[in-house]
């Protein structure tokens, strides 16, 4: 007998988050298998998950029907299918509208939100007792299109439920038709099924009671088992109704806005007008004729791929951030293009790197440009306004990231569900990295006191693996943009953000790439702000003005800066101001700025794990000799020294070597990224060895090359980006060695950002000669500010501006600073008067030394706050108190402790120096005194605790900053050291390490043999370590 | 008057500790949200370790690797602070816990009968020392210095204002019990000391510091009077009736017992409460009293009842020796809910009440004869019921009345399946079932509910029989 034919017409994925415990890829996969003749994905309200759905329905070529779930406010359930492109815009409108009254991550459907439903079709879902007139009300806001769905799954009495249904069905006369409410491709997906739905309810399995489904019928089951519960017709329905839903997402009509083009123009024509006016700009004295040649190719591309008004519209965005001073840069793939250059969106310079437009647009490839670009973070808001303005609510909106359920989260979320304790569950996420995408090894969860082997904890881990990798919620992409000629309702819906005013499209980025939508990446990068700030305060302080392409340009090949970087003098400098950089700066002496994108690309987890970082450095120091396999590859690999160590060099690798094309030099990269997930990199290895053998190269080079790779994984940096990051390096290097003190000033005031805090970034400025000085308010402005020193050949001083001063609000900073513009203040009642402080503010300047020049030391500025009065309007000014009162002086050691509880730093002496001759005593040496320390010889040292780190690749060691009064001194501790002494090394703020100085290539390191505590010593200083992990 | 303030630096930690095992081992009280559990407390073996209140449990984890964790249940601290009050009160009349952890009790009054204060001090210090709980004991004139003295000087008596006046100077500022923002802003202004405090010019310093301030360095003095809240002891029911007649049998006592229950009927009218528990005390002339506990399931406070509940205990009762007095005593006392009664009652005039009933059988049978049924959800049959416990909705599936402890099979050959299968798969975090039930019906016409596994039609278990 054959089977009958059936499509499921009701099914969730996994984007019905926390009730879906199936992907669209598990689902379409099943579909196929049991011959399914097609799949609706209807996930609750919501086409998140579609696109995921689309692509499994290409993979397996079962035919995907577009639908949704919905639950009425006040009834009964519903699901709406597509049947045509008239039908999926008013189905987006739906649930833009039902998104749109709810917050986020909720919805509420109303009757009245079903107007015209001409293209969509219904199925009514009644309940357990079926309500008629539910039925028919539907039916008649559906004429034709109607149908009663009967889901049997195993109840009770089935059979009593299929003919009640059919009775209903008869008296309404709705055709009936057979679907499954699948919740999950088969039935061993049941405990992840019932661990989610504990999971939606915050319960537990065992308390989720019959919130679980009683059974695991609930999956795509196969057509044998349905044939045995539902009449054929019933089954042949769902035929016809699938074959009723011709739409097609690929229909979807996207069109790029059109309006930025001026009278006159086409944007092929606009765009080569700017695109000509833009060479005239880069190069005044003419373009090269390669690079002529170049900006044509890439032109005839745009042309022929209509990308026009994509570039168009990111020349718009960047040029209205350059009218309004707001610095911004390109940076990834888009730094390939000489286009993008010349428009001025990206600053990678053709003379100083090597471009591969493949690796940004190919002819091929039919993937639409990504072009991403960063502006100063504190000002990006002001950016996507901008483009909400410019294109109107409607049609421009924010992209979704779809957050996915990593280890930590997953094994918390699964260990709950199962009834562990709220310790327990916290000890077991602990085994696992924040980011990790496995669930732990045996031996750590031994470790921490858990038996792999028992049921619960099997049971954990295997729900785990499972859970790995499932979404999670819908989150807003910090800056994606996607910008559409139509109301973007009509493509995909919107819904609300945790963010008041602001909504966000359903899909993700990738989801836009697949259905060929473009989107432009505004980014925020905090550097950026800093050197606008610098800037600012160079024009303003008459120190000169400079912009970052005129310092490139014009302060070229530094020496004293490249001084500087090499010998590791870079905190508060972009990228490479980390502890790994500043190790290797010193070994690869950064000189001009080739050096510099080298330099920012090679102290990544690609390069050290493709082990390519100690050939380049032998190469460079001239002891190991700099070969090329060939005289192709040698302009390849030239500027590396014979070694990879960009993405862009494996592609044009396989481009030169084995005649891959662009496109497939591109395939070979994305599968690159992603091998370590996925595999898929043997065909690529194949094609790649058969291609280097024929142009005459060894087996042997190939796999060398290929292995090379491999170590790449998904950590390998495109030279483009790097590119644009050295820029900035270099900026930010240059400004720091000849402008530190605005410099500084800047950093602070554009925090939280970088590596470092405020208080490691003045105690930098000092060490560098910088005069710093205390907030007080009759000079602090809300932000540090620049005061000039009576020799001008110095540096200015900076003051430290009430930012700085823990709690202190801008708001009450700015009245401050109003008040004291129109006359000096006398006391601290005509402060607090008329800035109108309240109690809490006037503690804190109090507190913070603020008060010093008006009421004096610490002790009396809280007594004369205290004494102000709440003043009455009527009388102005308040009767002096003439009493003599004495009070005592505050001591040295209160007045640090007061700088570090307040300001989070002091301009006192630091604390090691006050701790110093009891240090000495016990015979430990200064970070200053540890440059003469010859390699293996003992030592003590002690300081306080700024950074402690185990990188995830380190295997337990951890490495640790101490400061002194001198400065920094690297520790690292040993995995042993670390498990014998974890107590010390976690808890002590103040820290002695008892160890051995090794140092190669000017890089000092201590290596901790035991640590002590010495915290008490410090007393209740403030001082706080950022701990990373 | 002079007053002993009893302070209990380690109040909760002691209650748990009390009733522990092992109160050696490490050992903290954890609280704070889940997301970020603190230790509140911890004890000797655990501060050896390193382990100290304040610590982030997930810190606490890092640093030592094996303790006891416990909940700290605020709860049960006053509990304790309760407890506690009530034992001083034998030492006092006037008691006060109006401040947390620390007890202040008037002592002079008593020094007649405990004797002068250091031996009465020792007698307290005796006492908390047998019952467990770690104090700092000072007297001082008044209620509130004594509070603040002891808190930094364990066993200082002080009982004149010369040397009260001395020994507040010394005291920090933050220990004098100052509201914390005044303590705060007194140290920020680099006071240190209540003396140097006490010599600021008054005026200017209640302008700074606030009137609540100034009032308790009054109080501290002396120079002002606030009166503490005094602590009651509890309120519960006891009554006894001493016999002048040995009582032999417990039918002699039912007279007595009629009345004792008609008091405490009275007194729960009285206040507006029911009883669930209470225990009759038969004492003889030698020996213990036999004691015979009455439990209700529900408060009342009917004096027909609970005198028909009490006789069914004691009748029951194999006295071993006569009775010489009757005790009645009833401690839990919780609030009373009446039973919603139809304005035209059509009961017959036999028939006892649903409630009186059940609680009857239950005097007869044993309490563990008698209890109720609820509906627990879980979709696995042999877990869908408890025999206690708070009852969840009633599944909407039939499910039949009579659930047989075990299935067994069912051996019988002609069955009518009527409905099904019903799939059941479920459980698998505890004990997974995987059944399909289906209604039959016997040839002898009875409904029963059975299962096969799952897609199997043989193989028949029994789990019940519809009514």
């Amino acid at each position: 007998m054959s089977l009958p034919d059936y499509a499921e017409l009701h099914c969730l994925s996994a984007f019905s988050f926390q009730r879906g415990a199936s992907r669209a890829i598990e689902l379409f996969e099943r579909a196929q298998q049991q011959g399914y003749s097609a799949l609706a994905i209807t996930d609750e309200c919501t086409l998140a998950g579609i696109v995921r759905a689309l692509e499994a329905s290409r993979e397996t070529g079962v035919r995907l029907i577009v639908g949704s779930e919905f639950q009425f406010a006040d009834g009964d359930k519903c699901v709406l299918l597509v049947e045509s492109g008239q039908g999926y815009a008013r189905l987006c409108q739906l649930i833009t509208t039902a998104r749109r009254r709810a917050p986020k991550g909720s919805y509420e459907f109303l009757r009245e939100d079903l107007g015209e439903t001409g293209g969509l079709l219904a199925l009514w879902l009644p309940g357990a007792q079926p309500d008629e007139s539910e039925g028919s009300w539907l039916k008649e806001r559906f004429p034709g299109r109607c149908w009663l769905a009967v889901e049997l799954h195993r109840g009770p009495d089935d059979a009593a439920r299929l003919a009640s249904l059919r009775a209903v069905g008869e008296r309404l006369s709705l055709p009936l038709v057979a679907s499954g409410d699948a919740h999950m491709h088969v039935r061993a997906r049941r405990p992840l099924q019932d661990v989610m739905t504990a999971i939606r309810h915050h319960t537990t399995v065992a308390q989720a009671g019959h919130r679980l489904f009683p059974n695991g019928e609930r999956h795509l089951r196969t057509r044998r088992a349905l044939s045995a519960i539902y009449p054929p017709e019933l089954l042949a329905e769902s035929v016809e109704i699938a074959q009723r839903c011709t739409f097609k997402l690929e229909e979807l009509d996207y069109t790029y806005p059109h309006e930025l083009v001026p009278q006159g123009h086409t944007p092929t024509t606009w765009l080569r007008q700017l695109v000509e006016e833009g060479v005239r700009w880069r190069w005044p004295g003419g373009e090269r004729d390669a690079w002529r040649k170049q900006i044509e190719d890439e032109l005839a591309l745009i042309r022929t791929k209509a990308y026009e008004s994509y570039f168009l519209t990111v020349h718009d965005i960047v040029r209205f951030a350059r009218s309004e001073n707001i610095l911004c840069q390109g940076r990834g793939s888009a730094a390939n293009s000489l286009v993008c250059f010349v428009l001025g969106i990206t600053e990678a310079d053709p003379e100083t790197s090597n471009l591969l437009f493949e690796r940004f647009i190919s002819a091929d490839r039919d993937e639409p440009p990504d072009i991403d670009v960063d502006f100063e973070h504190e000002r990006r808001e002001e950016v996507l306004q901008y483009v909400f303005k410019r294109y109107g609510r409607d049609r421009a909106a924010l992209t979704a990231v779809a957050t996915e359920y990593r280890g930590r989260g997953a094994i918390r979320d699964v260990a709950r569900a199962l009834g562990m304790t709220p310790e327990l569950v916290g000890e077991l996420s602990s085994t696992l990295d924040r980011w990790s995408g496995e669930v732990p090894p045996s031996d750590r969860l031994r470790e921490r006191g858990f038996d792999p082997d028992t049921p619960l904890i099997r049971q954990v881990l295997a729900l785990t693996v499972q859970l790995i990798g499932f979404p999670r919620h819908l989150s807003q992409h910090p800056g994606g943009f996607v910008i559409s000629e139509h109301p973007l309702t009509t493509l995909v819906p919107v819904e609300n953000t945790a963010m008041d005013g602001r909504t966000v499209i359903q899909w993700n980025k990738d989801d836009l790439d697949t259905l060929g939508m473009l989107k432009v990446d505004c980014l925020a990068l905090g550097m950026l702000t800093a050197i606008r700030k610098t800037f600012d305060l160079l024009r303003d302080s008459g120190r000169g003005e400079y912009t970052i392409a005129g310092i490139n340009k014009d302060h070229k090949d530094d020496k004293p800066t490249y001084d500087m970087i090499s010998r590791a003098d870079t905190i508060g400098v972009f990228q490479i101001e980390s502890r790994a950089q500043m190790a290797m700066l010193p070994r690869l002496k950064p000189k001009a700025f080739y050096d510099l994108v080298i330099e920012v690309a090679i102290v990544r987890p690609g390069p050290i794990q493709g082990d390519m970082v100690h050939p380049y450095l032998r190469r460079r120091n001239g002891e190991e000799p700099v070969n090329y396999p060939s005289e192709k590859l040698k302009r390849v690999l030239e500027r590396t020294l014979g070694v990879p160590l960009f993405q862009e060099q494996v592609m044009q690798i396989a481009m030169v070597a084995a005649d891959f094309n662009g496109s497939q030099a591109d395939a070979l990269r994305r599968s690159m990224a992603a091998w370590k997930r996925h595999g898929g990199l043997e065909p690529h290895r194949e094609k790649l060895l058969a291609g280097m053998l024929k142009n005459g190269y060894s087996r042997e080079f190939g796999e060398h090359l290929f292995e090379q790779i491999k170590g790449f994984g998904s950590y390998g940096f495109p030279e483009s980006h790097a590119a644009s990051f050295a820029l900035l390096a270099y900026v930010s290097s240059w400004l720091k060695c000849h402008e530190p003190a605005a410099f500084a000033c800047a950093l602070i005031n554009s925090a939280p950002m970088g590596f470092y805090s405020p208080d490691q970034l003045l105690q930098d400025a000092r060490r560098h000669g910088i005069r710093t000085l205390p907030v007080d308010v009759r000079h602090s402005d809300w932000d540090c500010t620049l005061e000039p020193e009576r020799d001008a050949r110095l540096q200015p001083a900076i003051r430290m501006g009430l930012r700085l001063i823990r709690g202190f609000s801008e708001a009450t900073a700015k009245d401050i600073m109003a008040a004291r513009k129109q006359w000096p203040f006398v006391d601290v009642a005509d402060l607090s008067i008329r800035a109108q402080l309240d109690r809490r503010d006037q503690a804190l300047l109090a507190d913070s030394g603020a008060l010093r020049a008006l009421a004096g030391h610490r002790h009396r500025a809280r007594w004369a706050i205290a004494g102000v009065e709440p003043q009455l309007p009527l009388f102005p000014g308040s009767t002096p108190e003439t009493e003599a009162i004495a009070l005592p002086l505050p001591t040295r050691g209160e007045d640090l402790r007061a700088d570090y509880a307040l300001t989070g730093t002091t301009l006192g002496p630091h604390p090691l120096r006050l701790l110093r001759p009891r240090l000495r005593a016990r015979h430990y040496l200064a970070s200053n005194e540890l440059a003469g320390v010859p390699n293996g010889r003992p030592v003590r040292v002690a300081g306080i605790v700024t950074l402690r780190q185990q990188p995830q690749t380190s295997s337990g060691v951890v490495f640790l900053t101490i400061e002194d009064e001198f400065g920094l001194t690297n520790v690292v501790i040993w995995r042993r050291v670390v498990l014998r002494q974890r107590r010390v090394l976690l808890a002590s703020r103040l820290l002695a390490i008892e160890g051995h100085v090794e140092s190669e290539h000017g890089v000092r390191h201590l290596i901790a043999r035991s640590l002590e505590d010495l915290t008490p010593m410090l007393g209740e200083l403030d001082v706080r370590s950022r701990d990373f992990h | 008057m002079l007053w002993a303030c009893i302070l209990l630096p380690q109040l909760a930690l002691d209650g748990v500790l009390r009733r522990h095992a092992t109160p050696d081992e490490p050992l903290v009280l954890v609280d704070g949200p889940v997301q970020r559990r603190v230790l509140r407390a911890v004890n000797a073996a655990a501060k050896a370790q390193g382990l100290r209140a304040g610590l982030p449990l997930a810190t606490a984890q890092a640093i030592c690797a094996r303790f006891a964790t416990v909940e700290h249940d605020p709860l049960e601290t006053t509990r304790w602070h309760d407890f506690l009050a009530a034992w001083a009160y034998r030492y006092g009349a006037q008691v006060s816990r109006q401040m947390p952890a620390s007890l202040l009790i008037e002592v002079e009054a008593s020094f007649r009968l405990f004797g002068p204060w250091p031996r009465m001090e020792a007698l307290l210090r005796e006492d908390l020392v047998a019952l467990g709980f770690r104090h700092r004991i000072a007297l001082a004139p008044n209620p509130w210095a004594a509070r603040a003295l002891a808190g930094v000087h364990d066993g200082l008596a002080i009982t004149h204002d010369a040397p009260l006046k001395q020994a507040l100077g010394q005291l920090p500022v933050e220990r004098a019990g100052l509201p914390p923002e005044a303590a705060d802003s007194l140290r920020r202004m680099g006071l240190r000391r209540l003396a140097q405090v006490y010599a600021l010019p008054r005026a200017a310093l209640g302008r700074r510091v606030g009137a609540d301030t100034l009032d308790q360095l009054d109080r501290l003095t002396g120079t002002l009077a606030t009166p503490l809240t005094c602590y009651q002891p509890p309120d519960h029911f006891e009554s006894r009736i001493e016999f002048n007649y040995e009582v032999g049998a417990t039918g002699q006592l039912l007279f007595p017992l009629r009345r004792m229950t008609g008091d405490l009927a009275a007194y729960l009218a009285g206040r507006d409460g029911g009883v669930q528990r209470f225990v009759l005390r038969l004492e003889h002339e030698r020996g213990a009293a036999t004691e015979v506990p009455v439990g209700l399931l529900a408060p009342e406070r009917d004096g027909g009842m609970l005198f028909e509940l009490a006789r069914g205990r004691l009748d029951v009762v194999q006295l071993a020796a006569p009775v010489r007095a009757l005790q009645l005593i009833a401690r839990e006392l919780p609030p009373f809910v009446p039973a919603g009664r139809d304005l035209f009652d059509v009961r017959p005039q036999q028939a006892v009440p649903w409630e009186q009933l059940r609680e009857r059988l239950r005097a007869r049978l044993g309490d563990e004869a008698v209890h109720g049924l609820s509906v627990h959800a879980d979709h696995r049959p042999e877990r869908a019921w408890r025999d206690h416990g708070q009852s969840a909705p009633a599944p909407p599936q039939p499910r039949p009345g009579w659930l047989l402890p075990q299935p067994i099979p069912l051996r019988e050959r002609e069955l009518r399946i009527l409905a099904g299968p019903e799939r059941v798969e479920s459980g698998w975090w505890d004990g997974d079932v995987r059944r399909d039930y289906y209604v039959v019906e016997t040839a002898a016409g009875q409904r029963a509910w059975a299962y096969c596994p799952v897609g199997e039609r043989e193989g028949f278990m029994l789990h019940g029989w519809f009514a």
